[in-house]
């Protein structure tokens, strides 16, 4: 026996002193131990007898952690209370304490055996484990823990009597077994809530054993033998145990969807004025919830070239007939428009339609006039069926002829009086025969006769013929023209020569005479006239002079200079002498000649009655209403109008046509609708290659393989064959044209058909069908609502 | 031959380009057909060549014509970043790409002052984030265990008075209340933020709503939802979760008619009322609501016709804080019986301080709230003049509010409550916990609850589109066609998810500096890498 009193008188061992000598005894062989303490800490591991003996404490008044790292063999008996730990880390010892034990008795403790005969502090057995190479730990308590206690407890078997703990709550504190792992916990006496995931179990069999196995040997050594029937009654016993890792279930998640449907305002909250399923849809959609639809747009937009025409010629339906091989009817289609193919547009036309030609922005434009001139000799069925509608038209000249043809198309009976000799107007008797052949002109004219208009030739309009005109028909059309040449109050009038008078007089073959030199004013397309006559008729000099940029076509210009002209540019006449002509700023070109070519303008009051509602423009000028009428059933249409280009005059003609015929029908007149031109971004032009100016074909109907048939579908089967949603068809019609259709079911209204149109047929719009979805929220139903 | 002009635009003068690989594309349409902003669209591309393949010169001609997904070159229909195409993409061919030499800040005032929506893209600098919680309970003194212990996570929305001037008296050996005090409600320091019925789709609007009332009813977190400027739905007004909704006012008015008209239906009352003064991303300017988001609804709660909305810079009508004080918070506490706290928004600015000292100084005690927004809120939509180059950070205006208060010894009793980029880096608890450390009772924040429902936007340019009322996401437009992409149920979740986590991460910041309760002014538990932040706000620097 080894006693040791750590007091002597008021002096106390040191912790560190106490431990040595009892290390120093056991090394020396002793196995029993009397301590009488005074708090000193560690008392009684770990240690070992050399010879494996077991080691016997016996404590009074220990510090904290009597017992901590106690190894097998070692006993202890604390007489009495021990303050906090005792058992700490215990790995094997026997640790009795008979009194109370503070705060985390038994924490990491994974060995032994730890007996309190009194209560036992917050934490108690916290983080116990069990080292399966080895017995498992087990702590008994013959009363109470305080709070916390068994966090974390990963082991071992703890055993808590409940004896003495009525008084209070719980005999586990607060807050036990939270975040406990494993283990068994054996209890007797009020158990507090408990986390979710331990278990509070009755005892079974094995439990019993263990418990009836165990209590006696606890109660001795505590010295409470006497209770050992109270404790055994099995039934007021419980075992708690934690859910081991597999029986744990997940956490229920948070469901909103169910909390939507069973505890949310019924419908959603918005359900008054938003109507909503709540479904949702995809990012990609078919059928209502795409973003944007295609949408077929053929012949929807004019092209180009039907835009830039005045007749709004479609000529890229020509090359798509002609690419069909339906050269009939390609060749035919322009009549529609026009009844000069090819005076004008082959011949005498500048061509605007080819100058905005798509293809232009690729290599060169479609050989369009050149298509023209290839329905020159096309004769066109006249129609079937006649009105009884009869329409005058006085003036002979592409305006008047150009409706007089329309009007005919229609079924009307047309005549046109002209004061000339022949019927053509400037075509005939102005613009020069080396520009145009006359046989050519004379068969587009008979073709306008056999369409049934009668012409009258010869025929003087003053005022009274005009009534008589005006009387014998539906309706009557002014398309006399410019007649008079248009000229300054320069110095020397009596010296000029009217152009239009030298013009007519050339192709009357008058054969009127010219100067050696001879000066032309004005160096637009007819001064060009003039001067090609001028050489024509002998000239040996012309020189053409203007204010600004000479405004003639670059083609009309070019034949001039060849012939040897000039043009002097700018030119300000001042005086115009028998030697020649002056400008303002002094200049002097010498000339026998002047001939002035500054344009025409009309002559109306001579036949026109003298009616203030007439509007004119500088007085010269008529000005038409919307409906293109001058007075009630008297319209008006080309240069009569408005000074312009042969084109322009077969264009006003055209429309002012469309008028005469709702007119004379008693319909609403409503002008011709234009179309918008085609947005050149619609059109893919890459699938165009750039062609070699050689390569071009000589025959303009091949052009069709350059067309690109803007804003006309070409049946090209592009968006057909690339819709990656199979969703559009071809549907062939019974007039035999086609129309492609996308199935709203299948598309998904990505535009790939509207990018790989080469036409621009295919558009991708916003998709218009709305979606209802709000509303107000009517007063009656609310009402309702709130009576529910 | 191209005809490009140089001051056409050009797709480098965009924010994004589309970075698009036509090897990889299967032309599915998908892409183009997604984007909400009309951004790029199918076209056919030409590769033509010249190619001799024999051993001398022969020239062979070759042309491939092929459709491809092209951009716009047109700023009306720019791409916004938003990334739906690759998305959707099933072969990674196509995604936008943040153009560095992007020049649309240049280009796109042709009609005006650019408006947009999202927050300031300028003044995105984080002064949160050179903050740290820099003192850790160690061996000092015991630091707590965020799991198992019980924190006490509430805050003050409402008057809260000094134990002077509680009117107690004593009846026999009880304390009485001699008058009723000023209505005090104890609620989560996250307050879901004024985002309106109008800037908000329905379904965005009711997803927080049902997410805000999940979380009372389920998770026992008292997370209140202010309303924004656009009114209530008449439903949720009438029904039992009013009590989790703070109704807004603001300079608009707006909805006022359908929630008086509710009155007498209500079965409880709101949360509190909320006065909305200024707003942080814009401060100065009134609420905006383009024409294109005014559906039929909006009208109709709303009470207008449609047009574009512009709420006047102020309260109509009020000319002073004194006439603010009276006219605004008596009338709106007389209008619930003084039953329901008002607190009152402003922008962050240079005068917070004076304002809040004229609240704290209102002898009628009628103030229950200072919300301080700062120039990092977001909006719906704003000029972008105002987003990038107004307002006022709110993290040293919260702690001048809350340390002016202290010197007063009046610091609590009117609750600060702090926005404006809350949660901007990800992280809205430790945003929240820094703020609460240095004054703030609560935060409240509006755009990481969009962000959680899936809006992609974010402060470096990226869609901001929220005044197109193009929302790929459904969240901020009103057609239906993208308001039905959003799901309602899934993004409720989210936000339930992300406010459980908040409440977790609040706690492991609470448990090291040992508070239990929230942390108020608790300054000593931050410190700063950034001297300047230190020495402004009073705190440690630290490097």
């Amino acid at each position: 026996m080894f006693h040791i009193d750590t007091m002597e008188g008021h002096q106390r061992m040191s912790t560190q002193d106490l431990l040595l000598k009892i290390e120093e005894a056991v090394t020396g062989g002793e196995t029993d131990f009397e301590i009488t303490g005074s708090g000193q800490h560690d008392i009684g591991g770990p240690l070992w007898h050399p010879e494996g003996k077991t080691l016997h404490f016996h404590v009074t008044n220990p510090g904290q952690r009597v017992g901590s790292m106690c190894l097998d063999n070692t006993e202890i008996v604390v007489d009495g209370p021990a303050p906090a730990d005792v058992g700490w880390l215990n790995a094997g010892g026997k640790i009795t304490v008979r009194g109370d034990a503070g705060d985390t008795a038994g924490h990491c403790s994974s060995g032994g055996k730890i007996y309190i005969g009194g209560r036992a502090g917050a934490r108690t057995g916290s983080l116990m484990k069990h080292d399966p190479l080895y017995e498992e730990p087990e702590m008994w308590i013959l009363k109470n823990v305080g709070s916390f206690s068994f966090e974390f407890m990963g082991g071992g078997r703890v055993v808590v009597c409940g004896w003495d703990s009525s008084q209070f709550a719980s005999v586990l504190g607060e807050r036990a077994c939270v975040g406990m792992v494993g283990g068994l916990i054996y209890v007797r006496g009020e158990v507090p809530a408990l986390p979710d995931d331990i278990l509070c179990l009755d005892l079974e069999d094995e439990d019993r054993a263990f418990l009836a196995g165990g209590m006696g040997d606890f109660l001795d050594s505590v010295g409470k033998p006497e209770l050992a029937a109270e404790l055994s009654d099995w039934s007021e016993w419980k075992k708690l145990r934690p859910l081991t890792f597999a029986e744990k279930k997940p956490q229920p998640q948070p469901n909103l969807a169910d909390f939507r449907m069973t505890g949310w305002v019924r419908g959603g909250i918005f359900s008054d004025v938003a109507m909503d399923d709540f479904a949702v849809v995809p990012t990609v959609n078919k059928g209502l919830y795409r973003l944007r639809v295609p949408s077929w747009d053929n012949g929807k937009y004019a092209s180009p070239c039907e835009f830039n025409c005045p007749s709004g010629i479609p000529t890229q339906r020509r090359f798509d007939l002609l690419r069909e091989g339906k050269e009939e009817e390609a060749l035919q289609l322009v009549l529609q428009y026009t009844p000069f193919p090819g005076s004008v547009c082959g011949t005498l036309c500048p061509n605007p339609c080819m100058e905005g030609c798509t293809r232009g922005s690729i290599d060169e434009a479609i050989q369009i006039g050149a298509l023209g001139a290839k329905s020159a000799q096309t004769k066109v069925e006249p129609p079937k069926e006649h009105t009884d509608k009869s329409i005058g038209i006085i003036g002979g000249g592409v305006a008047g002829l150009s409706a007089a043809w329309q009007l005919a198309l229609r079924g009307h009976s047309v005549t046109v009086y002209d004061e000339g000799e022949k019927i053509g107007g400037k075509i005939e008797q102005v613009i020069p025969r080396s520009r145009i052949p006359h046989e050519l002109l004379e068969k587009e004219l008979q073709r306008i006769q056999d369409m049934g208009v009668k012409f009258v030739t010869g025929c003087h309009v003053d005022h009274e013929k005009f009534e008589k005109l005006r009387s014998a028909h539906n309706a009557l059309i002014v398309a006399t023209g410019g007649t008079k040449s248009r000229f300054f109050p320069w110095e020397g009038l009596e010296n000029l020569t009217m152009g239009l008078d030298f013009l007519k007089k050339v192709n009357a073959g008058e054969h009127p005479k010219v100067g050696r030199h001879v000066v032309v004013i004005g160096a637009g397309n007819s001064g060009m006239d003039v001067a090609s006559d001028a050489y024509e008729m002998g000239a040996e000099k012309v020189t053409l002079v203007d204010v600004q940029r000479p405004a003639a076509f670059q083609k009309e210009i070019h034949r001039i200079l060849d012939l040897g002209g000039s043009i002097v540019w700018p030119f300000v006449t001042s005086k115009i002498t028998p030697e020649g002509i002056y400008a303002k700023d002094g200049r002097f070109i010498e000339a026998d000649q002047v001939i002035v070519s500054i344009g025409e303008a009309p002559e109306t009051q001579k036949f026109l009655p003298d009616d203030p509602k007439i509007k004119r423009f500088r007085e010269d000028w008529l000005v038409p209403s919307e409906e293109k009428m001058i007075m009630p059933g008297v319209f008006a249409a080309g240069d009569v109008v408005k000074p312009g280009r042969l084109t322009d005059a077969i264009g006003d003609g055209l429309r002012t046509a469309h008028c005469v015929d709702r007119f004379v029908r008693g319909e609403a007149i409503t002008p011709v609708v234009e179309k918008k031109v085609i947005p050149m971004e619609r059109l893919s032009r890459a699938y165009f290659e750039k062609c070699h100016h050689c390569d071009l074909p000589e025959n303009p109907e091949e052009d069709h393989n350059r067309c690109v048939s803007c804003g006309t579908c070409r049946d090209c089967r592009m968006c057909l064959n690339s819709c990656p949603e199979k969703a559009i068809t071809r549907n062939a019609l019974p007039d035999g044209t086609w129309e492609y259709v996308s199935d709203p079911d299948k598309c998904i209204g990505c535009g790939i058909c509207a990018g790989v149109c080469p036409c621009g047929i295919w558009g991708l719009v916003d998709n218009p069908e709305p979606i209802p979805m709000y509303r107000t929220y009517g007063r009656e139903e609310m009402r309702k609502c709130r009576a529910q | 031959m191209e005809t490009i002009k140089v001051q056409d635009v050009a797709v480098n003068d965009l924010p994004w380009r589309i970075e698009y690989h036509a090897e990889r594309c299967t032309r599915c349409g998908s892409c183009v057909a997604s984007c909400s902003f009309n951004a790029i669209e199918v076209v056919v591309q030409r590769q033509s060549m010249t190619v001799s393949e024999q051993n001398q010169p022969s020239p062979v001609r070759r042309q491939l014509a092929l459709a491809i997904i092209k951009q716009k070159k047109d700023l009306a229909y720019m791409c916004r970043g938003c990334g739906m195409c690759e998305r959707v993409c099933p072969n990674n061919a196509i995604r936008p790409v943040r153009n560095p030499d992007d020049r649309k800040a240049l280009l796109s005032r042709d009609n005006g002052p650019i408006k947009r929506g999202g927050r300031t893209n300028l003044n995105a600098q984080r002064t949160l984030d050179s903050i740290i919680v820099g003192r850790i309970s160690q061996m000092t003194d015991p630091a707590l265990d965020s799991v198992r212990h019980t924190f006490d996570i509430r805050a003050p929305f409402g008057r809260v008075l000094s134990p002077r001037e509680l009117p107690l008296t004593v009846s026999g050996d009880k304390l009485e209340m001699a008058h009723r005090t000023p209505p005090v409600r104890w609620i989560y320091p996250l307050i879901f933020s004024d985002m309106s019925i109008g800037a908000l789709s329905t379904r965005a609007w009711e997803a927080v709503a049902l997410a805000t009332a999940y979380l009372n009813e389920k998770c026992n977190l008292p997370v209140r939802m202010s309303s924004g400027e656009g009114g209530m739905p008449v439903k949720l007004l009438e029904s039992e979760y009013l009590k989790y909704f703070i109704i807004q006012i603001a300079s608009g008015h707006f909805g006022w008619n359908r929630i008086i008209k509710a009155m007498p239906h209500m079965v409880t009352d709101p949360g509190g009322i909320l006065i909305k003064i200024g707003q942080g991303a814009k401060p100065g300017d009134g609420g905006l609501l383009p024409e294109a988001k005014v559906a039929e609804h909006v009208q109709a709660i709303r009470g207008v016709p449609k047009a574009t909305l512009s709420s006047p810079p102020n309260h109509q009508g009020l000319y002073s804080i004194e006439e603010s004080v009276q006219k605004m918070h008596l009338s709106l506490n007389a209008a619930f019986g003084f039953r329901v706290p008002v607190a009152v928004k402003c922008a962050a600015s240079a005068t917070s301080v004076a304002v809040y000292h004229n609240l704290l100084r209102d002898p009628y005690k009628i103030c229950g709230g200072f919300f301080i927004d700062g120039i990092q809120g977001g909006t719906g939509a704003a000029a972008e003049v105002s987003l990038d180059h107004t307002g006022h950070p709110v993290v040293s205006k919260i702690r001048d509010c809350y340390l002016s208060a202290v010197r007063q010894g009046l610091q609590g009793q009117i609750p600060l409550y702090g926005g404006g980029g809350i949660g901007l880096t990800g992280n809205a608890a430790a945003d929240a916990f820094k703020m609460i450390c240095l004054g703030a009772n609560g935060v409240f924040c509006g755009k990481v609850l969009i962000q959680l429902l899936g809006c992609i936007g974010n402060e470096k340019g990226r869609c901001n589109a929220c005044n197109t009322g193009k929302c790929p996401t459904g969240i901020c437009t009103q057609d239906p066609r993208l308001v039905k992409r959003l799901d309602v149920d899934r993004g409720a979740q989210k936000i339930v998810d992300y406010v459980l986590a908040f409440d977790k991460e609040l706690r492991k910041l609470m448990a090291p500096i040992g508070n239990s309760s929230l942390p108020v002014g608790r300054s000593d538990a931050l410190v700063s890498t950034d001297k300047a932040v230190a020495d402004k706000l009073g705190i440690q620097y630290v490097c």
